[in-house]
């Protein structure tokens, strides 16, 4: 099976004013389906780099970044944006709409790939059962707690039936307890649904939840360890 | 993402900040609603007028007229139609004059004409025991003249004599009953007394009659603008010559057997010809013509002012979809992230402004309409003279509602783009990093 992500000699210079920066320097990565993969690092490591260019948000300045078999390199704007509903986001700070409710929000990233209104209510319905928001669905994000948003977003994410999900310090602002139950969620949805995770974060203990972490310092990775569970 | 989800997500942007909205939307409204109503009424008054010409000006007849200025009274006064007339006879710089018995000339001119008669009018006043008016007296033949105008110069009251002697005389309704509120100072039936100054000797001569009303004109209404008046009193042409000591006549209308256009130019030429050119010659369709282009014109200038309100709105629809746009740079980022294509976000923001404009341009429309109806009914119970019957109908013709409406959605529109396409350059990274 084709690898979700696969990142060879990748290179991410970005100019700072008229001073170039080298976020990335010759990264390799490969992501197999149904992995569960951490990518951990201080700031300044290169690892949001690493998860806009995993995410379709942005390009590699060399080397080839092939996501779900496709080099993003020669993709246009607009094959960019069909790449990216295939990969399901979860941000730190949840990210959702504020003004549309949980199902609304749910129901956005399928009203985006051109999903039926009566379908795409549906699923919504069901994912945010899934992940235990079924009481909260015509809440607006402000009626929800942190946990709540982020489970939310997690709904979102999966809305698409995205090749893997893409997670941006999902319990970064969240309390310790919601956050073991949001990983709890994600560690689920890993074995039981055998969704394949990408989860960027800078917090060891997290990381550690994770089948394999891999190691991000100064822009490029220093180590990959399969972890013990 | 299909069309209706794009417009349900605007909308619920829209929503989302009603005030801001509400206050965008109203500079749309006022601009459309300045817009409808200016030319609604203007239509109007075009309408009215030409209505009012087509009734004075029947289509088969021309209007000759001493001198060879102006389509709108020759020099010397001698107008278009009664209404217009009046100042004295006509006459033109070089001196040429018209005289009743060119009739017979100019009936000798074409076979395309049926007949033609003279006007003679003059400014007087008619005196009762308790009425001292002025009018505008005419020197018509009745029977033509009935002929000429047989929707107008129809008797309300007594009847139009066919064979009159000197002593019949027709009146308008308003000369009778000046406030056309019920006062009636003379009926059919009734003597006046006519009156006019003549200032051809010296001292200056009151000539006075007492002729016998023989009928009283239905209300014509309007200006008067050619044909009878309501403030007009006619009386025979023989004896108009006798009384104002003239055979002189201010205008002479020819009836022609054909309305087409190759007829009213070929009979023009025929008789600015034989009078070398010294004759004005006018018939409906150039008055109505002219008329149209004026209105036109008008119409342009009046419907320009208001567009320029229309164009403020539209630099305020601009200024809140980029304040808008900064505000959401983050919600656009996390659009783009979850696989919106930059053309969804232009439209999306598009939809927005087409939301703005279709609510303005609606609500515009009807107050518009509302408006003109208001200013329609307050000029035509005062600044016209009340029961004068001059009353503007506003139109709103389909070309200005449909104009409307996409004038209104059009600005909108697009002031939106530059927001619109800024908002979809956005990078996906940038925007989601927006604090």
């Amino acid at each position: 099976m084709v690898p979700i992500v696969e990142a060879v000699n990748v290179t991410k210079t970005y100019m700072l004013g008229k001073v170039p920066v080298e976020a990335l320097r010759g990264v390799n990565l490969k992501v197999e389906t149904g992995d569960f993969v951490s990518i951990l690092g201080p700031s300044g490591s290169g690892k949001s780099t690493m998860l806009n260019l995993i995410g379709a948000l942005d390009k590699p300045t060399a080397g080839t970044l092939l996501i779900d078999g496709v080099d993003i390199s020669k993709l246009n704007d607009n094959q960019l944006a069909d790449l990216r509903r295939r990969i399901g986001f979860v941000f730190q700070f949840f990210n959702l709409i504020p003004r549309l409710t949980a199902r609304d929000n749910v129901e956005l990233s399928m009203s985006i790939s051109n999903i039926g209104r009566a379908q795409r209510r549906k699923r919504a319905e069901e994912l945010l059962e899934t992940v235990g928001l079924k009481d909260r669905i015509n809440h607006k994000p402000a009626e929800l707690s942190g946990g709540q948003q982020q489970r939310v977003a997690i709904a979102r994410a999966l809305a698409n039936n995205p090749r893997f999900l893409l997670l941006d310090e999902p319990t970064g602002n969240i309390d310790s307890k919601t956050a073991s139950e949001v990983i709890g969620l994600i560690k689920k949805l890993n074995v039981e649904n055998n969704v394949s995770i990408i989860m960027v974060t800078h917090d060891q203990h997290l990381a550690r939840e994770a089948k394999s972490t891999v190691q991000m310092f100064d822009g490029q990775i220093i180590s990959e360890v399969v972890n013990n569970q | 993402m299909k069309t209706i989800d794009i417009f349900g997500y605007s909308f619920s942007a829209i929503k989302l900040r009603k005030l801001r909205a509400a206050l965008t939307t109203l500079g749309v409204i006022i601009g459309i609603t300045a817009i409808v109503a200016l030319l609604s009424i203007t239509q109007g008054l075009q309408a009215t007028i030409t209505n009012q010409l087509q009734q004075g000006l029947s289509t088969n007849s021309l209007i000759v007229t001493a001198g060879s200025s102006g389509i709108l009274g020759g020099a010397g006064g001698g107008g278009v139609g009664g209404g217009l007339g009046g100042g004295g006879a006509a006459s033109s710089n070089s001196g040429f004059k018209l005289y009743v018995n060119y009739t017979s000339e100019i009936d000798a001119l074409s076979p395309d004409i049926e007949t033609s008669f003279a006007v003679i009018s003059r400014s007087g006043y008619i005196q009762t025991d308790n009425l001292n008016r002025t009018v505008t007296i005419y020197g018509v033949d009745f029977n033509q003249y009935s002929q000429a105008y047989s929707t107008t110069f129809i008797a309300a009251s007594g009847t139009i004599p066919t064979n009159p002697d000197e002593n019949d005389t027709v009146v308008g309704t308003r000369v009778n009953q000046p406030g056309q509120n019920g006062t009636i100072y003379f009926s059919a039936g009734d003597d006046i007394n006519i009156l006019w100054i003549n200032a051809t000797t010296l001292p200056p001569v009151n000539e006075t009659y007492t002729p016998h009303v023989s009928a009283v004109l239905q209300k014509v209404g309007g200006f008067g603008i050619g044909g009878p008046s309501d403030t007009g009193v006619y009386i025979p042409i023989n004896k108009a010559e006798s009384f104002f000591g003239t055979d002189e006549c201010d205008m002479i209308i020819v009836k022609l057997k054909s309305t087409d256009n190759a007829t009213i130019t070929n009979v023009s030429k025929a008789i600015t010809d034989h009078f070398s050119n010294q004759v004005s010659v006018v018939s409906s369709t150039a008055v109505l013509s002219l008329l149209t282009s004026v209105f036109s014109t008008i119409q342009l200038f009046l419907g320009g002012i208001a567009a320029i309100s229309l164009l403020v709105a539209g630099i305020g629809i601009m200024n809140i979809m980029i304040v808008s746009l900064i505000e959401r740079t983050r919600e656009i980022g996390i659009l783009k992230a979850l696989g919106m294509k930059s053309r969804t976000v232009l439209t999306i923001f598009l939809g927005e402004s087409v939301i703005i404009g279709l609510i303005g341009a609606i609500v515009g429309i009807i107050l518009g309409w509302i408006l003109a109806n208001v200013t329609a009914r307050v000029l035509g119970s005062g600044v016209f003279g009340g029961g004068g019957g001059f009353r503007i109908t506003p139109l709103l013709t389909p070309e200005v509602l449909l104009g409307a409406l996409a004038f209104g959605v059009g600005v909108s529109v697009i002031f939106a783009l530059y927001p619109a396409w800024r908002a979809s350059k956005l990078k996906p990274v940038e925007a989601l990093r927006y604090e």
